[in-house]
């Protein structure tokens, strides 16, 4: 780069951005994040999407100032337990006595934590036995997918239930068996990618200036395929909160008094006549955030993925 | 500069055996334009892609500056030989600018001086440096294939492999990198070896060439025979037949193909 | 004058793209009867536009206004959807560039004739299964038979654009419109297929609208060209007169082709004059 600092033209930030003829590395990075950020504006929906996802990490990170009461120690047992939502309680109580909308919002940090776990070490994972596999081809391929086909093959609640029975029950073992069992169908996706790639003129021409092979699967293969796995990564976070919940909902995820949402529906269960919010609002916050998750994907597919749009 | 003996390339085994090069020679002179012509399926595409490694050699020997080239090819090779290919929308990484791709030749081979090459090689295509930090999206096809063809000198190869250079590209652009090639052969002192269908543009652009047929090599002649009518094979009269236009006449040298 | 088959006057393709609206087809007007009429033009001159706009396959964000259009004097824009169906495929036909995406690959070749015909015939089966493996012939097919009972993958190139265009003519259309028909092909092969092609428009008294890039081959083949630019004709002339163009594009296009005749080098390229657009 030439150095000197890329300056606004005449005409705005926009026409700077738009740019036909960029002048720096950044600015062509930069308009193209510009145009996708437009195209993804374009769709309410996936915006309303993005809003919820927002709203779930501020809440998580500010959690100790919004929630107004604790989330695990409990108020009068005698006077406080089960109250149907009021002013002082927004959401009602729990039959603890604690405070349903101080637990949701706690909640969300380890609802945050398992999703953030879970992508960072399944995605990669998935990324590199795919890439590599449908790269290098013959027996490598052969084999990883054969491992891939083993995982794929077994019901992801059933084989995370085994994991958290030998590792012991708690969250992190919950992220654990989430995370193993959710690699394999980005490893499919990013094969597959891998394979239409792999015999375009682009990567011949690259194999022919000498790339070596980690060369050209990490700098030209797997940029491509990123894109529709973060798309996927998105749409499955719905059903990894779902997971996470239902673990929590067996007594096998997060242990009481944590507020997981899962467990605190589980709680609920007993009370779900009488005093239905108690196992409601962790179901709606569940519900939303997956939802959130899945609007964004769909709004993500369209901006990375326009293949797979229509 | 190059020197094909008896070149066979073989794809697949047993009933899934398929021969695309049949024992195919020839010798390229140093600074010389040849071409190999054919229809589709006639291996000359073949010839190109097992030069510089992209099929298997299966019998015969290839010599590149009188060496016989290994497998894999090291990077001598690949400074020496480079290609460029037909549909210039596929050979661009579709997420990489112009600098992102000229620069990776150079960062494999461990080149220093990368900004003022990557400039000095948009010039030698005739493009300015306004071009440099585009997408391959913001570029016209002919730009494209002139970006591919920095890509493939910028290390300063001496033979330059086409394979259907311009036939992707519309006419009034074909004219231009047609000129553009012939430009730098001279200026640059290179060797081509250009694939194509269109019996003009391999006369326009080479000296001499091989006609292939169905894998084979059916003539060796010169572009001076080709536009004085002296190919002596039915087969080759037939394509400079077919490249002139439709004949309203039904003829017999239109007949062969099937 | 005889009355023509096919009148278009200002007709005109609007794209409505999120970036702003793109005119693809910019006024073009012509009137057809029973002969061949090539359309020339690069990529992006609206050519391809043109004749899908006339069979009404304009892609979704397009939208195709005309002064008029009409075939057969009947007005294509406020035809009904019924007579608008029965005319596409039945009347009109039309041949594409590549019979790999126009072919249904999980259907036999015969089998898709058929379909073709008895959409737009009604008539038994038996007499359709003649009607195919007549037409197959027509093509010049070898082995009309065996051709019938094969999926498109079991083909080559140039026998599969043949079904194709036997797929189109089993309708006995009045017009074809033929959008890069052998591009795809070997060259003796297109020769081939268009000798075909030929042969049939002129047995059959049909209109045909040959689209193409190859100024060369259209002036051979068609007696009448439009030269398309940007959206616009901007020359229409005899194909026996090409060598007497005026416009200096339609000039341009022909010299900046490499021949065997001339050896020329530098190739003279084309100057795009602004003005030419407008």
């Amino acid at each position: 780069m030439a150095g000197a600092p890329p300056l606004p033209q005449p005409s705005g930030l926009r026409a700077w951005l738009l740019s036909a003829e960029p002048n720096s590395r950044w600015q062509a990075r930069l308009g193209r994040g510009y145009l996708g950020w437009r195209s993804f504006t374009k769709n309410p929906l996936a915006v309303l999407g993005l809003g919820i996802v927002v709203l779930l990490l501020f809440v998580a990170l500010f959690a100790d100032f919004i929630a107004p009461y604790s989330p695990v120690i409990g108020g009068d047992l005698r006077t406080q337990r089960l109250l149907p939502p009021s002013e002082t309680f927004w959401l009602g109580t729990d039959d603890q006595a604690r405070d349903i909308f101080s637990r949701i919002i706690y909640g969300s940090r380890i609802t945050l934590f398992v999703i953030v776990l879970v992508s960072i070490i399944a995605t990669p994972i998935g990324l590199l036995v795919g890439t590599v596999s449908g790269y290098l081809g013959g027996w490598v391929d052969t084999v990883l997918m054969r491992i891939t086909d083993i995982f794929l093959a077994f019901p992801r609640l059933v084989l995370a239930l085994a994991f958290v029975a030998a590792l012991g029950p708690g969250i992190e073992n919950a992220v654990i068996a989430i995370a193993i069992t959710s690699w394999p169908p980005y490893a499919r996706i990013a094969r597959a990618e891998t394979l239409m790639i792999r015999n375009s003129d682009f990567i011949a021409a690259v194999k022919l200036q000498g790339a070596s092979t980690p060369r050209i699967i990490f700098g030209h293969v797997v940029p491509l395929c990123i894109s529709s796995l973060i798309v996927r990564v998105t749409l499955d976070m719905a059903g990894i909160i779902l997971t996470a919940a239902g673990l929590g909902f067996l007594g096998l995820g997060a242990q009481p008094p944590s507020p997981e949402w899962g467990a605190m529906v589980a709680t609920g269960r007993n009370y779900l006549i009488d005093q239905w919010w108690v196992a409601a609002m962790p179901g709606l916050a569940i519900f939303v955030v997956s939802l959130g998750f899945n609007l964004l994907g769909d709004g993500l597919r369209d901006v990375l993925d326009p293949k797979a749009a229509k | 500069m190059l020197d094909i003996q008896n070149l066979n390339v073989v794809f697949g085994t047993g009933r899934l055996r398929v021969d695309a090069v049949k024992d195919v020679s020839f010798t390229v002179k140093r600074g010389e334009a040849y071409g190999l012509v054919g229809e589709s399926g006639s291996g000359k595409s073949t010839v190109l892609r097992a030069i510089c490694g992209l099929a298997p050699i299966t019998g015969g020997r290839v010599l590149v500056d009188g060496r016989q080239v290994t497998t894999p090819r090291d990077k001598t090779f690949y400074r020496t030989v480079q290609m460029v290919f037909q549909d210039p929308y596929a050979s661009l990484h579709p997420r990489h600018t112009v600098d992102r791709t000229l620069s990776e030749p150079l960062a494999i081979h461990g080149e220093k001086d990368a900004e003022a090459r990557i400039l000095q090689a948009l010039k030698e295509v005739g493009l300015g440096p306004s071009f440099r930090f585009r997408y391959p999206h913001q570029l016209s096809g002919g730009q494209r294939q002139r970006i591919a063809i920095a890509r493939a000198l910028i290390l300063r190869p001496k033979v330059l492999l086409l394979d259907e250079p311009t036939s992707a590209l519309d006419a009034s652009v074909q004219a231009e990198i047609l000129n553009l090639l012939d430009d730098l052969r001279r200026k640059m002192e290179l060797t081509y070896i250009l694939v194509s269908h269109d019996l003009a543009v391999v006369a326009h652009l080479c000296e001499r060439l091989l006609v292939m047929r169905h894998g084979e090599a059916v003539e060796e002649t010169t572009a001076e025979a080709l536009r004085s009518g002296k190919a002596s094979n039915e087969y080759t009269q037939s394509l400079i037949q077919a490249s002139q236009g439709f004949t309203r006449k039904p003829s017999q040298a239109t007949a062969i193909a099937g | 004058m005889m009355k023509p088959l096919l009148e278009v006057e200002d007709l005109r393709v609007r794209f409505h793209l999120r970036t702003g609206t793109i005119e693809a087809v910019r006024g073009v007007s012509f009137q057809l009867g029973r002969e061949r009429l090539g359309i020339v033009g690069e990529s992006g001159s609206g050519k391809s536009q043109t004749g899908r706009a006339i069979l009404g396959l304009t892609p979704p964000p397009g939208e195709v206004t005309a002064k008029r259009l009409a075939f057969d004097g009947i007005d294509l824009q406020t035809a009904s959807k019924r007579t608008l169906r029965e005319m596409r495929g039945g009347r009109i036909s039309m041949v594409m560039q590549d019979p790999k995406y126009s072919l249904n690959p999980v259907m036999t070749i015969g089998e898709q004739i058929i379909e073709a015909y008895q959409a737009h015939a009604k008539t038994g089966r038996a007499e359709a299964r003649d009607k195919a493996l007549a037409m197959l012939e027509a093509v010049k097919m070898r082995d009309p038979q065996r051709v019938f009972s094969l999926y498109p993958h079991e083909v080559s190139g140039g026998m599969g654009q043949r079904a194709m265009i036997a797929m189109m003519l089993v309708t006995d259309p009045d017009l074809l419109i033929a959008d890069e028909p052998t591009s795809a092909l070997d060259v003796t092969v297109s020769m081939e297929v268009l000798r075909i092609l030929d042969e049939l428009v002129s047995e059959r008294g049909m209109g045909l609208i040959f689209i193409s890039h190859d100024l060369k081959l259209v002036s051979s083949f068609c007696d009448r060209v439009l030269v398309m630019y940007a959206g616009r004709v901007v020359e229409e002339l005899e194909a026996k007169n090409l060598r007497e163009a005026k416009h200096p594009y339609t000039q341009g296009l022909m010299r900046c082709l490499p021949t065997l005749a001339n050896d020329v080098h530098p190739l003279p390229t084309l100057n795009r004059d602004p003005s030419w657009a407008l």
